[in-house]
């Protein structure tokens, strides 16, 4: 082929299928340039930039939802790739698109409705926060092991900056030091990984990975006494470390409460669910571009198993670690850590199904494995998001993120203390919140995943005994929010119920409640993600 | 069309006295103690009741021709009611046709509606709201709406207009908000103070006007059974208004268990019933198309021409004509003719607990425990009527062994409360034995197949009766509470109008006549003279046909005589000869006239409702849509033991006879009561003396009281005795026993929870939250102590991951 020809072909192609395939993220750089712009000619001053941000998260949300409707009308599940097999356009990824700006809407909604970050600080706020969502999307749409490394980079060069953005408070800045030097430590063991990878196998598009994993590991004893899998082995091991930092899983999990508890409450609610979304999003994508090579299913399956032991030991130490924090986003950060657990568990098992000789058959319970992560992601959405905007939202009046700032609270904005009663009940993963829903269709993949290796009910009745576990901490918070007395000298909290704190916080409750009493209503559409990554 | 109007009208008067119970019973709760709303609210309903009622009545008749049927002469009166039997011996036939919430005439009822001689043979029945369905059981609330329910409807309508007015009146002391009950005492010997109730006692009024109306109206003999207790439950509520009292406590728990007893009998039935007729419906179920789904109650039981109820000639069962459209239904039910008997008697047995008959009459003397309004409406007009509007109204079912019961029971019933009655002092039991009497008068009728009689003495009778109640109630409130009449007398002069009236009711009930004074009317006589004529009339017609139950016309015949003697007794009594008490009377004073209004009026539909007696209006309205077989008698086969029962021409034969004996017994009472009370001729005292055994006995109830004490309470008290025991010994002692056993092992289980199993729960807890915070020590905050673990994270990863998996 001529390279005129080849030019043209790749300028129709970018046209007509990449940039459209790509819309909502050009949607949401489009904002930021238009955001820096309007600061640069003092718009600013008349449009506050929030406005502009909220615009430009809702222009993205119909963007997706467009590409949900050109997708849902194609009768094949569309799985199309994008910029010559960089990205992969399907409806996993519109999904976490979707996933994604509803998360940045409600991020920006928050942040307008607490006052971080103030008018002048507006615009580089909130290019960071677009920066990141668009790394995020990119993550999860990843094809390329290049790509896999920019996404991850890109969503967390920005969030280096929104830790340290409380520019005057010095845990702050010591917190987004701890963050940055320990995510640049992870980001060049993933590097590393991903090199030995592609050197190896020979290419970075992760969907020839298997079929390449297979040749190497062809003729040989399958095992790590070959040397080519044994670099291999290494490179995934690394890459996984990589993800796990963002995951914050243990032990990679150290930069989490340090960064939670100096960044404002708003940053580490993006914190704890965007990035943690987009990182799990690449994480199914890297784990089934591994799966299904002839020869390696039992180093597959170690690997899962392997992830499923990182899961008992993430929830237990997460859960535990919880018990003696006093303060609340430090709380809820090992909160998070113990919830990432709970998702890798999802994870563990998808591994150890699509590398069981049954995986053919075993298609419905890898889809609702997938599908369970994808629920499960969404409620924690809401619940996290809950908890954390129920913590900015009293810090603003009490000047104070300690547990014992919110003793008695329910006096005074009773509100509130509904909210967060929900939203941990959820979390602890009670009927009839979403939670329990999520938390069941996980549980549910691993116990399946038993049938395959034994050791996946060691993992289910750790994720069980956890539950007992996490029972202790969020119930010690809410007795300090319902049953004690609120101290005499302690700062008011009048958030009524008319308010547009509360009636934020009661929508974000309202969907935890809807998620779990009408799980068809969201479940139908994370099942159809799940269907577009099904190799059978 | 009439049927919708008709309906709609008695739903309007049925439905409009629950709406004020609601509002009355809370808006009362939470409103001034003093004010009048309540009452002027519960009238306004019932009083709108009564003219819808009312002029359901009306339309009725404008839509049966009933007001063109001019007072012709007698007897062709008589011929048109024998042209009515044939009508409705067709009537049966075409009985598909009667049900449905439309009209239905039968071609041959209009035919002749048009010769202007047949009343009503319209019946509208139907659906008004399903309650649920269990089965092929469908509970709903029907009506049944023919002439006796709406008479029925206007004269408790009516009658409860009057009574709410008196009751505003009489209640008025109650318009406080600290009330001084000066029955009841406390503890301490002190009286008890209370708020005043006037709001409960018209919110209780309104709904039990709701609960009668419902129950008049009711379609289906489920139905009457809810209504039925609901009654039941606002007579009990009624009579222990004074709740304080214990005399008034106890007579609520008596009246409320003795008619539980009759709803036992009540309920067997209502078994019997369902498992043979597969329905409770009165009237025909129809469906959309105006077929009929399943036929009524009314319509299955198969009748010969003459009357008499078919049977299996082999079996002796009797085989019930199901119409019904349905093809799998068994199109020939049977039930054996014992159970139709039973299914009467137990339903029955409901009627003689509501109207207080032998045995179960004695809860209602103790009934009128509670305020004299409430005695007037509920204990004497309406509710106790109850049970004879029940037989009136399935009088279709009832096979003549339990009609023949009917009549006996009614007639012990008459005379033992009428033997009572004349020694009874307290002017409320009086009239309280008197109505258990002159209800006994009306099962009689009814037994005797006189049921036109027995429906025509229970509508006169609730005038006089009520009439009556409030007189006294007026006596009772001028009194200042006094009820003994031999503290009273010489009344009349202090409260002419309440002496009046109390006389137009006394000569209303004994049943005094002038004969031939009118031209256009044999005799001239108040209400209470023709019904209990017709009564007497139809017993001495069933004596010539059953001589062997001659009781059955003697009896009532005394009797008349007896209720002559002893309300002419009471009136002497009380308003007559020289006052016994001289504070009473001095402080006595005539009722306001929010009072004497309705008492006035009720005198006056006392005095001449009935007036014409059978050719009269009254009579002709409540036969308007008699049972079937009644006008034409059954004629009972020689030798077979079958009863003879009498039609219209036969009782008209002994009409003269009857009347005139009855009233030669009403006017020798009379007499006598005067003799004795009217006179100081005679020493009452020396005769009370002379007669002490007899006197003591009557005074005693006929000893009911002390029987039934012994038959049934000692009794249970003694097995209650032994089952206390039992109880308190065996029972009692293996559980202490075991429960010692109990707490002995309790106590090793509590050192042994609180060693081991707590020991292990605290050693789990604080070996987890020691974990916890010794997880915190690696949390150093060193960030180049955090970049070491990625390090040795990831090499101790790969070590255990060449460690652990084959090569």
């Amino acid at each position: 082929m001529l390279f005129p020809q080849l030019l043209d072909k790749l300028i129709s192609e970018t046209t007509s299928l990449s940039l459209p395939g790509f819309s909502v993220e050009l949607c949401l750089s489009a904002t930021i340039v238009a955001m820096l712009m309007m600061r640069l000619v003092n718009l600013d001053r008349f449009v506050p930039t929030s406005v502009t941000a909220v615009l430009g998260a809702f222009a993205a949300l119909v963007f997706t939802w467009l590409q949900f409707r050109q997708i849902g009308a194609a009768d094949a599940i569309v799985s199309q790739k994008i910029f010559t097999g960089l990205l992969i356009h399907d409806t996993f990824t519109v999904f976490f698109r979707a996933f994604l700006s509803l998360f940045l809407l409600l991020t920006i909604a928050l942040t307008s409705l607490t006052g971080i970050p103030d008018n002048e600080d507006g615009p580089d706020f909130y290019s960071l926060l677009f920066g990141a969502t668009i790394g995020l999307m990119i993550m999860a749409s990843a094809n390329s092991l290049l790509m896999l490394f920019v996404g991850v980079e890109m969503a967390s060069v920005p969030s280096y900056a929104m830790v340290g953005f409380l520019k005057g408070r010095k845990p702050s800045s010591e917190a987004a030091l701890k963050f940055v030097v320990y995510g640049a430590g992870a980001a060049g063991v993933m590097l590393y990984g991903i090199s030995l990878i592609a050197g190896v196998l020979g290419t970075v598009d992760m969907s020839l990975l298997a079929a390449r994993l297979g040749e190497a590991a062809a003729g040989g004893t399958g095992g790590l006494s070959d040397p080519e899998l044994r670099a291999v082995s290494l490179g995934i091991l690394l890459v996984m470390v990589g993800l796990a930092f963002k995951l914050s899983l243990v032990p990679f999990h150290f930069w989490c409460p340090d960064a939670f508890e100096g960044a404002s409450a708003e940053v580490a609610g993006f914190l704890s669910v965007a990035s943690k979304a987009g990182a799990f999003g690449l994480l199914v994508r890297l784990a089934l571009a591994l799966s299904g090579a002839p020869g390696t299913e039992s180093l597959m399956i170690a690997f899962g198993v392997g992830i499923g032991f990182i899961a008992c030991v993430t929830t237990t130490f997460g859960n535990l670690a919880a018990y003696s924090q006093t303060n609340l986003k430090r709380l809820l950060a090992y909160s998070t850590i113990a919830h990432a657990g709970y998702m890798v568990m999802a994870v563990s098992a998808l591994l150890v199904m699509s590398n069981s000789v049954q995986a053919a058959a075993m298609q419905i319970d890898i889809n609702r494995t997938v599908e369970g992560l994808l629920y499960y992601l969404f409620v924690y959405l809401f619940m996290n998001l809950g908890a954390f905007a129920v913590v900015a939202i009293a810090r603003n009046h009490t000047f104070s993120e300690e547990v014992d700032s919110f003793k008695g609270l329910v006096g005074q904005s009773p509100t509130l203390c509904i909210v967060m009663l929900i939203c941990m009940f959820s979390l602890v993963g009670m009927p009839p919140f979403g939670g329990f829903v999520g938390k069941l269709m996980i549980f549910a993949s691993a116990f399946k995943a038993g049938d395959i290796h034994w050791f996946m009910y060691v993992v289910v009745a750790f994720g069980a005994l956890n539950t007992v576990f996490s029972l202790v901490y969020y119930i010690r918070v809410l007795k300090t929010m319902f049953m004690d007395e609120r101290p005499a000298d302690a700062r008011p909290v009048p958030v009524h119920l008319g308010s547009l704190e509360s009636i934020y916080v009661v929508a974000l409750a309202a969907f935890v409640l809807l998620l779990g009493l009408l799980p068809q209503f969201l479940s139908a559409t994370a099942g159809a993600a799940a269907q577009s990554l099904a190799k059978f | 069309m009439v049927g919708e109007t008709l309906r709609n009208l008695l739903m309007i008067a049925w439905l409009l006295p629950l709406a004020g119970f609601a509002v009355e019973i809370f808006g009362g709760f939470w409103g001034s103690r003093k004010s009048r709303v309540a009452a002027w609210m519960s009238v306004g309903c019932i009083g709108v009741g009564f003219l819808c009622s009312l002029s359901a009545l009306l339309i009725w008749g404008n839509s049966n021709n009933f007001w063109k049927v001019t007072h012709d002469s007698e007897h062709h009166a008589e011929a048109g009611h024998a042209e009515a039997g044939h009508a409705e011996a067709g009537h049966a036939e075409a009985g598909h046709a009667e049900a449905g919430t439309d009209q239905h005439k039968s071609p041959d009822s209009v035919a002749s509606s048009a010769a202007s001689v047949v009343l009503g043979k319209t019946v509208f029945s139907g659906t008004l709201y399903s309650l649920a369905r269990f089965g092929s059981l469908d509970i709903s609330l029907d009506y049944y709406i023919d002439s006796l329910t709406l008479v029925m409807f206007t004269m408790v309508t009516f009658i409860a207009t009057c009574i709410h007015l008196f009751a505003m009146g009489y209640m008025s002391e109650e318009l406080t908000e600290e009330f001084v009950d000066h029955s009841a005492h406390l503890s301490n010997g002190h009286h008890v103070h209370r708020p005043g109730r006037y709001y409960r006692f018209f919110a209780f009024l309104s709904l039990f006007c709701f609960s009668m109306l419902g129950l008049v109206l009711a379609g289906n003999i489920f139905q009457v059974f809810i209504f039925w207790e609901l009654v039941g439950i606002c007579s009990f509520l009624l009579i222990g208004f004074y709740t304080e009292r214990k005399s008034a406590c106890n007579a609520a728990n008596k009246a409320f268990i003795m008619n539980r007893v009759g709803d036992f009998g009540f309920l067997i039935g209502l078994m019997v019933l369902w498992t043979f007729f597969g329905t409770f419906r009165f009237g025909n179920t129809v469906d959309a198309k105006g077929e009929v789904v399943q036929a009524g109650l009314f319509q299955m039981l198969p009748r010969d021409e003459t009357g008499n109820v078919l049977r299996d000639a082999a079996s002796g069962d009797v085989k019930l004509g199901a119409v019904t459209a349905a093809p799998e239904s068994p199109s020939s039910r049977t039930i054996p003719y014992s159970l139709l008997v039973v299914a009467g008697l137990g339903v029955f047995a409901g009627c003689v607990g509501k109207s207080a008959q032998f045995p179960l009459q004695t809860w209602l003397p103790d009934a009128m425990e509670g305020p004299t309004p409430v005695s007037a409406l509920v204990h004497s007009a309406t509710m106790v009527a109850a049970g004879v509007y029940l037989v009136g109204r399935f009088y279709p079912m009832f096979v003549q062994e339990v009609l023949l019961t009917i009549a006996y029971v009614g007639c012990i019933t008459l005379f033992m409360a009428a033997t009572i009655a004349m020694v009874a002092t307290d002017i409320k039991k009086v009239l309280a034995y008197s109505t258990i009497s002159q209800l006994g008068y009306m099962m009689l009728g009814l037994g005797v197949f006189g049921w036109g009689a027995g429906l025509f003495h229970l509508i006169t009778h609730a005038f006089f009766k009520s009439l009556m109640f409030l007189c006294s109630g007026s006596v009772i409130y001028g009194c200042h509470h006094e009820q003994e009449m031999p503290k009273m007398g010489g009344l009349w002069r202090k409260m002419p109008i309440t002496a009046f009236t109390m006389l137009v009711g006394v000569i209303a009930i004994s049943g005094l006549a002038i004969p031939g004074l009118v031209n256009w009317c044999s005799v001239f006589a108040f209400s209470g003279y023709f019904s209990k004529d017709a009564v007497v009339a139809t017993s001495l017609a069933f004596v010539k046909g059953n001589p062997t139950h001659f009781l059955l016309f003697i009896v009532p015949l005394v009797t008349a005589g007896l209720t002559a003697f002893y309300m002419f007794r009471l009136w002497f009594f009380t308003f007559a000869g020289k006052p016994r008490d001289q504070h009473i009377h001095d402080h006595c004073h005539e009722s306001p006239w929010i009072m004497t209004g309705p008492l006035l009026a009720l005198s006056v539909f006392a005095a001449f409702c009935a007036i014409g007696g059978e050719t009269g209006p009254l009579y002709r309205l409540i036969t308007g849509d008699q049972p079937a077989h009644v006008a034409h008698g059954i004629a009972g086969a020689v030798g077979s033991g079958e009863l003879t029962l009498p039609g219209h021409e036969a009782i008209h034969a002994v009409h003269g006879t009857a009347g005139t004996l009855a009233l030669i017994a009403a006017a020798s009472g009379t007499f006598i009561a005067w003799l004795l009370y009217g006179t100081t001729l005679v020493n009452v005292a020396e005769i009370k003396r002379q007669l002490s055994g007899l006197h003591g006995f009557l005074a005693n109830k006929w000893h009911f009281d002390e029987l039934y004490d012994g038959l049934f309470m000692q009794p249970s008290h003694v097995v209650g005795q032994c089952c206390v025991w039992i109880d308190k010994t065996v029972f009692d002692g293996i559980i202490h026993a075991s429960a010692k056993v109990m707490i002995f092992v309790s106590k090793w289980d509590k050192l042994f929870d609180e060693a081991v199993v707590d020991g292990f729960v605290n050693l789990l807890g604080n070996s987890t939250f020691a974990v916890g915070r010794s997880l915190r020590v690696i949390q150093t905050g060193r960030l180049r102590q955090y970049v070491m673990f990625i390090v040795v994270g990831v090499v101790a990863l790969f070590a255990i991951l060449f460690t652990t998996f084959p090569g």
